[in-house]
């Protein structure tokens, strides 16, 4: 599907990003229903979601295409095709022959014919592998079209017709499976406290019964960086907080969302929010994780059907709250940094100022980036396309373009706050020989406590 | 009787016109109708040789208003000897004949004229109930007017009602008041409208048929080209002001003083065509825009039935308030229907999940 | 019945019928379709505030954004003021206007209006070549765009050819132009020239749901 012509790096496809290989043969393509039935379920839950706001969204665009120019897969690779409104072509054409008011219209004169299978077929690449749900287009749309709202929409529709880009698919299951999507199991995530314990000589608060909070792990962190689990526990150790990490609620991620299983986004929420229910928990603390933020602090609600009986917090809120109350006293870093922000726990979550607030308490000369902050460049990695190995090309070539706008800053040390934006940095880095790491703003923070503050 | 065998040449000569006059009167007619400079001789030539003309003037739904404009009379010019030279057989409000003996006129110049009489008609013909709304000597006015335009080499209907209906055609239009060229279409017709008609247009016109045998070319409405091509607006001596953006907003202000625009009046003067602007009336003295006051359009088809005079011409016809009221409420019954309407297909679609 | 004289009477009633009824009925049919209430806590109170703020930053784009569709904002809004000002300050249309709204006001001399309406034309020209070479454009556009462009175009055109004497007579010109308006109003409910009500619509409705979120829209 994607066009491989136009990489100037050589596609590995035997790299292992999220403990997926690149599938010896490719299933994008799910159950075994007929062609209809697959536009059938489509159509379905494309409808589920045709509701008020998505309706004035989509009767509001009026066709302008400022939207490419906002989109990193669009700068990258120069194909209208990646048109962040084109994306939504076929769920456009469902609501305005199911849905809107002019409905009766559109479908006795067929003018806007029915979606077909074909059409799904060619737009899973469009809504999975080149869009990562990180909303710039909104910031650039005359008529304020939320479209990563859209696509996460779109994407229900895609999943039901079993139409999701093979590995991300895998995962997904996996992770609705085993608890997991990258085989971060509740036994071995346990073994990885443990080591970790061991390692750093940290305090591990496992399984208790009764605790104010509940922190929560991405895979990508027990896996890759399990040295978060460290640093966090490092932190809430000195901080005296009662907090702990329970193997029945402990993974952040939510494939079940990115897919766009509504139901698997459920069961994946539901499991956090039945233990820090079951346990008393104040605060959850979401790790380094983007869209984890998005799926706990804006949909988890939405979800559990009711407000959430504790407060969510993304980990840089956590730790500016505490840098801010005085509870944390941090080591002054003598390095210029330059921070990434993660989409979805900037711009569309919100949690801008926090991250900044942390690198102040660590006396950083923060350098923003060209576009930086809200108005942030996307890592191209986010909304599951990390997963997608036939995404690989445009990644690179997007985070190719996100190098240069980090370098740009003369920036000595490069800092995230999102575990997936960092482990696209890193494999991308070593592809790209950009020569430098990513670090993770929660373990710097670890690595520079003031002792003394200790009670 | 003697008279009617002169050609016309004859007769001015008689009337001791001088060919120099003759030609600068041909030269006069020829710029008026838009006549290359190069026929004028050809055109004198022609008309000189043209032997008096019969012709019959029938009044019928009118006012008299059109031929009060025809006969105004200042000086003996060459026009009103050209109007002269015209066999009138019958106009009833200038004959001292009347009853029988006024019928019977046009009875015998229809006999002797068979085919060759022009048939001048003034005033509108009533349809509604066969005609019986207006009547002359026991004949209703449109059995006349079948009756006389069967013999006729062409018909000039004199004025707005003659050509469109005018006033008595305006809204209701109780009598089914229509124009001749509704009735009669198998002769050529010629419409001279206005209200009253310009004399001078009469005269381009007689002229014409004179010299070169045939009516002028007319336009879609059959009106002379010449006279009727361009509007009044196009050459209006106030049309600078409306270029300029300067308006009179009413007839007391200043602009109105400095002879300012009258288009937001309402001024039809863009829509309406006429020669006024260029001939004006009382042998040049004036016309209605010069006089202060906006032009009515009255040579244009139902110029009693566009609202006001008053009303600026882009002023549309804004229908009722209640009938806006009204769509909208029927949007909001379309609208409703449609979303209750896609919340059951989406139920639907969706298995009611 | 003349041409002008449909122009002005029946068919714009029926224009205005067809406009007023289109609008509601679709703003009516998005507004009743269902919406979910956003249970998450919000950050911050005062959704509304932010949506009201919403109308306004997308007038202009971010900074970031200015070098790649500055150009393509000041087309957008030599066309809209462009409308406007024809719309509202030339004289035969305000008087238009006054005849329903009972006042009149201000206008602006034809020759300006004229030279307004000019611009305008060209802009929404180079909208339209921008649409057809634009590969972006050219894939995203459908019947839509180029009909909602050539009702848009075509009062300008007529309306300038009706100033400028270019019909074989005014009477003609004027119910062309006015014939051209009510394409416009007719085609109106049932195209993209909404977006002159769903621009508030959504402009609020994202300003206010990442007002309590934080972050930016």
């Amino acid at each position: 599907m994607s066009d491989t012509s136009v990489t100037e790096i050589e596609l590995d496809y035997e790299s292992k990003r999220l403990s997926v290989r690149k599938p010896e043969e490719r299933f994008d393509v799910q159950g075994d229903m007929s062609d209809d039935e697959r536009v059938e379920k489509a159509m379905v839950n494309f409808a589920k979601d045709f509701g008020r706001v998505a309706a004035t969204y989509m009767e509001a665009c009026i066709h302008c295409g400022a939207c490419a120019h906002a989109c990193p897969f669009y700068e990258a690779s120069g194909d209208p095709r990646h048109t962040p409104i084109w994306k939504l072509e076929p769920f456009k054409q469902a609501y305005k022959r199911e849905a809107g008011p002019l409905a009766f219209m559109y479908k006795t004169l067929n003018l806007k014919p029915k979606v077909t299978v074909d059409e799904l077929k060619d737009w899973q690449e469009l809504l999975y592998d080149t869009c990562t749900l990180c909303g710039r287009c909104t910031l650039i749309c005359p008529m304020s079209i939320d479209i990563a709202t859209l696509v996460g929409m779109a994407r229900h529709g895609m999943f039901h017709a079993g139409l999701v880009p093979h590995e991300l698919y895998t995962v997904t299951e996996k992770a609705q499976k085993e608890g997991s999507p990258l085989g971060a199991t509740p036994s071995v995530f346990e073994d990885r406290i443990e080591w970790m314990g061991d390692e750093h000589e940290v305090e591990m608060n496992v399984n208790e019964d009764q605790a104010d909070v509940l922190v929560l792990m991405s895979s990508i962190e027990i896996q890759k960086y399990p040295e978060s689990m460290a640093a966090t526990a490092k932190i809430l150790n000195h901080m005296g907080k009662s907090w702990t990490f329970r193997t029945d609620g402990y993974e952040a991620t939510n494939f079940g969302m990115l897919s766009g299983n509504t139901g698997w986004q459920k069961d994946m929420s539901m499991k956090v929010i039945s233990t820090a229910e079951k346990i008393g928990a104040k605060v959850v603390i979401l790790p380094e994780c983007g869209h984890a933020y998005q799926a706990m602090r804006w949909q988890g609600a939405n979800m559990y059907g009711k407000p959430l009986p504790f407060e969510v917090q993304h980990i840089s809120e956590f730790l500016a709250s505490a840098v801010e109350s005085g509870d944390l006293k941090l080591k002054t870093v003598n390095k210029s940094v330059a921070f990434h922000d993660p989409c979805q726990v900037s711009r569309r979550g919100g949690a801008t100022p926090a991250p900044r607030k942390v690198l102040e308490a660590l006396g950083v000369e923060l350098r923003e980036a060209e576009s930086g902050g809200n108005l942030n460049f996307c890592c191209g990695g986010g909304g599951g396309v990390i997963t997608i190995h036939r995404a690989d090309t445009l990644r690179y070539k997007i985070m190719a373009n996100k190098f240069r706008q980090l370098d740009a800053t003369g920036a000595e040390m490069m800092v995230t706050s999102c575990s997936n934006c960092r482990q696209n940095f890193d494999e991308s880095g070593e592809k790209l020989n950009w020569g430098k790491d990513m670090n993770s703003l929660l373990e710097l923070v670890a690595e520079n406590l003031v002792e003394e503050g200790k009670r | 009787m003697k008279e009617h065998d002169l050609t016309l040449g004859e007769e001015l000569r008689r009337q001791g016109i001088s060919r120099r006059s003759f030609l600068k009167f041909c030269a006069g007619v020829a710029s008026s109708m838009a006549i290359p400079a190069a026929m004028v001789p050809a055109m004198a030539e022609s008309l000189a040789q043209a032997r008096r003309q019969p012709a019959i003037m029938m009044a019928y739904q009118e006012c008299t208003g059109c031929l009060e404009s025809l006969t105004r009379s200042f000086a003996p010019t060459v026009e009103n000897l050209i109007f002269n030279f015209i066999s009138l057989d019958f106009q009833h409000a200038l004959q001292a004949a009347s009853g029988d003996q006024a019928v019977d006129a046009i009875k015998t110049s229809m006999k002797e004229n068979w085919g060759k009489y022009l048939l001048l008609v003034d005033g509108s013909i009533p349809l509604n109930d066969d005609g019986i709304y207006s009547v002359s000597h026991g004949q209703s006015h449109l059995d006349s007017l079948r009756e006389l335009a069967e013999g006729a080499a062409a018909i000039v209907s004199i004025g707005t009602c003659a050509s469109y209906g005018g006033i008595g055609a305006a809204s209701p239009n109780p009598t089914g008041a229509v124009g001749v060229d509704q009735i009669i279409t198998d002769k050529p017709i010629l419409n001279v409208p206005g209200c009253p008609p310009m004399p001078e247009v009469m005269t381009g016109v007689y002229t014409s048929f004179l010299a070169f045998g045939a009516l002028p070319e007319v336009d879609s409405l059959k009106r002379p080209k010449a006279f009727f091509g361009d509007t009044i607006h196009d050459r209006c001596y106030r049309r600078t002001f409306y270029d300029q953006g300067k308006f009179a907003d009413s007839f007391d202000d200043e602009g109105a003083r400095n002879g300012w625009c009258l288009y937001k009046l309402g001024c039809k003067g863009p829509i309406t065509h006429n020669a006024c602007a260029t001939l004006k009336f009382n042998e040049g003295v004036s016309w209605p825009i010069q006089s202060g006051h906006g032009c009515i359009g009255c040579s244009e088809p139902n110029f009693w039935d566009k609202e006001g005079f008053y009303k600026p011409l882009s002023a549309g016809q804004w229908g009722s308030a209640e009938g806006i009221a009204a769509a909208a409420a029927a949007g909001v019954a379309l609208g409703a229907a449609s979303a209750v309407m896609s919340r059951r297909n989406q139920n639907k679609i969706s298995g009611g999940k | 019945m003349t041409l002008l004289d449909f122009a002005r009477g029946p068919a714009m009633q029926i224009a205005i019928i067809i406009f007023v009824v289109g609008i509601v009925w679709r703003l009516v049919g998005v507004w009743a379709l269902p919406k979910k209430k956003d249970l998450s806590e919000p950050r911050q109170k005062g959704a509304w505030v932010g949506g009201l703020k919403g109308l306004f930053v997308h007038a202009w784009p971010y900074k970031p954004f200015v070098p790649k569709v500055g150009a393509q904002y000041i087309i957008g809004y030599i066309i809209h003021l462009g409308l406007f000002i024809v719309l509202i300050f030339g004289t035969p249309h305000m008087l238009f206007f006054a005849d329903i709204v009972g006042f009149t006001w201000w206008t602006l001399p034809g020759g300006v209006i004229t030279a307004v309406a000019v611009v305008t034309t060209l802009a929404l020209f180079v909208a339209l070549i921008r649409r057809l070479v634009n590969p972006v454009h050219r894939l995203i556009s459908n019947f839509d765009d180029y009909a909602t462009w050539f009702v848009t175009t075509a009062p300008f055109v007529t309306g300038l050819m009706t100033t400028m004497n270019m019909w074989p007579d005014y009477e003609t010109g004027l119910a062309i132009h006015l014939l051209s308006v009510w394409l416009l109003l007719i085609y109106f409910p049932f195209g993209k020239l909404m977006h002159s009500f769903w621009f508030v619509v959504s402009r609020y409705t994202t300003g206010s749901r990442f007002a309590r979120r934080g972050g930016m829209a």
